[in-house]
């Protein structure tokens, strides 16, 4: 049973514990939240044969294939949103650039049940999705089948349960009680499905403040193993409350990751020169980051809790 | 007021727009149907409710969504469900309208955004696209299906490589026989022309056409024998007010498709971002 003292440690340190060679991994958030700071530390630390378990994942997933850290991925959608084309994504499946890739197809709402249903400790789903359509065709672990009460045609999906589980929330105390504002994703229910689950936030708060407004727990202390205060985690994503999406940052990695040549290049002026997080923010600049904290500020505020 | 100037992205949008009713709750997806979405919003349908595959349900924003899940689709929310609890919601009934985009479709509006096989397999396809994402959730139970997509040759095919998203799957009864609970796609928004369904045969067919467009030029983009409207219809242009809205909301043009042009400069993003949401007043 996890204990709810002070479970703070270094980012390098909790990538380094929760996530060895080979592990599956599901990460928070999607266009808001993702932990990209978390995904960096992750190439830095050279890990591979990682296991993606996604419903959609964006701009972090066709890093780390690129980066050459990941060998499959279960999930429905791995592009980069309206923004751009994921070119990673595609040159791994196609052409098995830079390793080949590997894909367990779902949809969304399939793939978000599988964490729901490790989430509650029971082996499967069911769903009327995918009925009809060529997802079940070319993916044997889902199963259509009569339901056992009614004899009509479901889908069932198999639980997801990832070896560790990365979630960036706006507020969490010491032991790791996670407050989220704006878009939830799946985040509450993948942080009862993963095994082990890091919470980053972008402030330490007391739990007194927690107390609050406990309506906006998404994370309960006792589903998590370690907290880290990561001001800007998920740059050039949202965090709402906090700062703007960088779109031209995403842009400019749209345009270096045309081949992996180009790729490779982008990740070593930006992942791995840069040396860690607080490297990397240094070399956007202070006044980058506090101009997308003004556009979010002028649009959405943290209301204050009395 | 009638546009005299618009684009046909812009035109497609307004369509889209056009096809939502008042007080319906409408499952948006990604790139063009946000844009309609929040044209009709903005115009005649006030009183309906957008939801984000992201779990984001009646947001209003100053700004388009460029993803399910970023801030905009949150924003000013009436509230905020996890995914899977929303499209739960989608399979209960409770959302009368899904809006998908795709990369290829049949006559019977089933669509391909998964994978292009061409002479290869499916695990190292001709082309990988991005996959269902909500794409199959969202047509498999929504009430009904609007598609928002480019017609090309190569996209109208008598069968796509797989079927990701199912439209009427074989024809008439098959989603029923299936167990799916939605109904289907009723309408097809192309950069030239719109595509409706036959209640009988559940086949696409020819209904109107955008300005300057003719029916020859569809059949030679369509693989199959395409039907025709006895009644074809030119498509109205948008209004000044619609474009408007466009222009207000997607300033750095991304739903219609602006193409990056060399290293971006945060500096002049910055200063559009700020204008943009600084000329857009909310009716909350």
């Amino acid at each position: 049973m996890k204990s709810s003292n002070d479970k703070q440690i270094s980012l390098k340190e909790a990538v380094k514990k929760y996530t060895p060679h080979g592990s599956s991994i599901t990460f928070g958030g999607l266009g808001a939240r993702d932990p990209f700071a978390v995904a960096f530390e992750i190439i830095r630390q050279g890990i591979k044969d990682l296991t993606l378990i996604a419903s959609s994942s964006m701009d972090i997933a066709n890093i780390l294939i690129g980066a050459g850290c990941i060998r499959k991925v279960e999930g429905a959608y791995i592009w980069i949103g309206s923004v751009g084309s994921g070119l990673n994504y595609r040159r791994a499946v196609e052409k098995g650039i830079p390793l080949k890739l590997e894909v367990e197809e779902y949809s969304n709402y399939s793939a978000s049940l599988r964490f729901l249903a490790g989430s509650m400790n029971i082996p499967f789903m069911a769903t009327r999705s995918m009925l009809g359509s060529d997802i079940p065709t070319y993916n044997q672990k889902i199963k259509v089948i009569a339901d056992p009460y009614n004899g009509e045609p479901v889908t069932l999906v198999p639980a997801a349960n990832p070896d560790v589980a990365f979630i960036h929330v706006q507020k969490a105390d010491v032991s790791g009680n996670g407050q989220i504002w704006g878009i939830l994703m799946n985040d509450p229910t993948i942080s009862r499905a993963a095994k082990s689950v890091v919470i980053t936030c972008e402030e330490i708060v007391s739990t007194r403040e927690i107390r609050k407004m406990s309506n906006l727990t998404a994370i309960p202390s006792y589903c998590v193993d370690a907290v880290i205060q990561v001001p800007f985690c998920s740059h050039p994503m949202w965090t709402a409350g906090y700062y703007w999406c960088d779109l031209p940052f995403r842009r400019n990695f749209m345009l270096n990751n045309k081949s992996q040549e180009d790729f490779e290049k982008w990740l070593k002026e930006w992942v791995i020169d840069t040396g860690d997080w607080q490297g990397y923010l240094d070399k956007l600049g202070q006044d980058r980051l506090d101009k997308l904290v003004k556009l979010e500020h002028d649009n959405y505020k943290i209301p204050e809790i009395r | 007021m009638l546009a005299e100037k618009y684009t046909t992205k812009e035109l497609m949008a307004v369509c889209c727009a056009h096809e939502i009713k008042n007080g319906e709750v409408v499952f948006v997806g990604i790139g063009l149907p946000m844009m309609g979405a929040l044209v009709a919003y903005n115009t005649h349908a006030k009183d309906t409710v957008f939801v984000y595959e992201g779990g984001g349900v009646g947001a209003v924003s100053r700004r388009v969504p460029w993803s399910i899940a970023d801030n905009p689709t949150a924003e000013n929310a009436l509230m905020i469900h996890e995914m899977w609890r929303l499209f739960g919601d989608a399979q209960s009934g409770y959302i009368h309208r899904g809006i998908v985009g795709g990369a290829q479709i049949d006559k019977y509006g089933n669509l391909n955004t998964t994978v292009i096989i061409g002479s290869k397999t499916y695990e190292s396809p001709a082309i990988r696209l991005p996959g269902s994402g909500g794409g199959n959730d969202i047509c498999s139970s929504c009430g009904e299906t609007t598609i928002v997509m480019q017609l090309e040759k190569g996209k109208f095919l008598n069968k796509v490589d797989y079927i990701t998203s199912p439209g009427h799957l074989t024809g008439p009864g098959a989603r029923k026989r299936a167990g799916l609970v939605g109904n289907g796609p009723t309408s097809v928004i192309t950069q030239k022309c719109i595509f409706r369904f036959d209640d009988e045969t559940k086949e696409m067919y020819l209904d109107g056409l955008f300005p300057n467009v003719t029916v020859d030029e569809i059949k030679s983009l369509v693989e199959w024998d395409l039907k025709v409207a006895p009644n074809i219809k030119v498509v109205t242009t948008p209004r000044v007010d619609e474009v408007d809205i466009i222009h207000r909301l997607d300033p750095k043009g991304i739903m219609l498709g602006a193409k990056s042009e060399g290293e971006e400069n945060f500096e002049e993003f910055f200063q559009i971002m700020k204008q943009a949401y600084e000329s857009v007043e909310l009716d909350l």
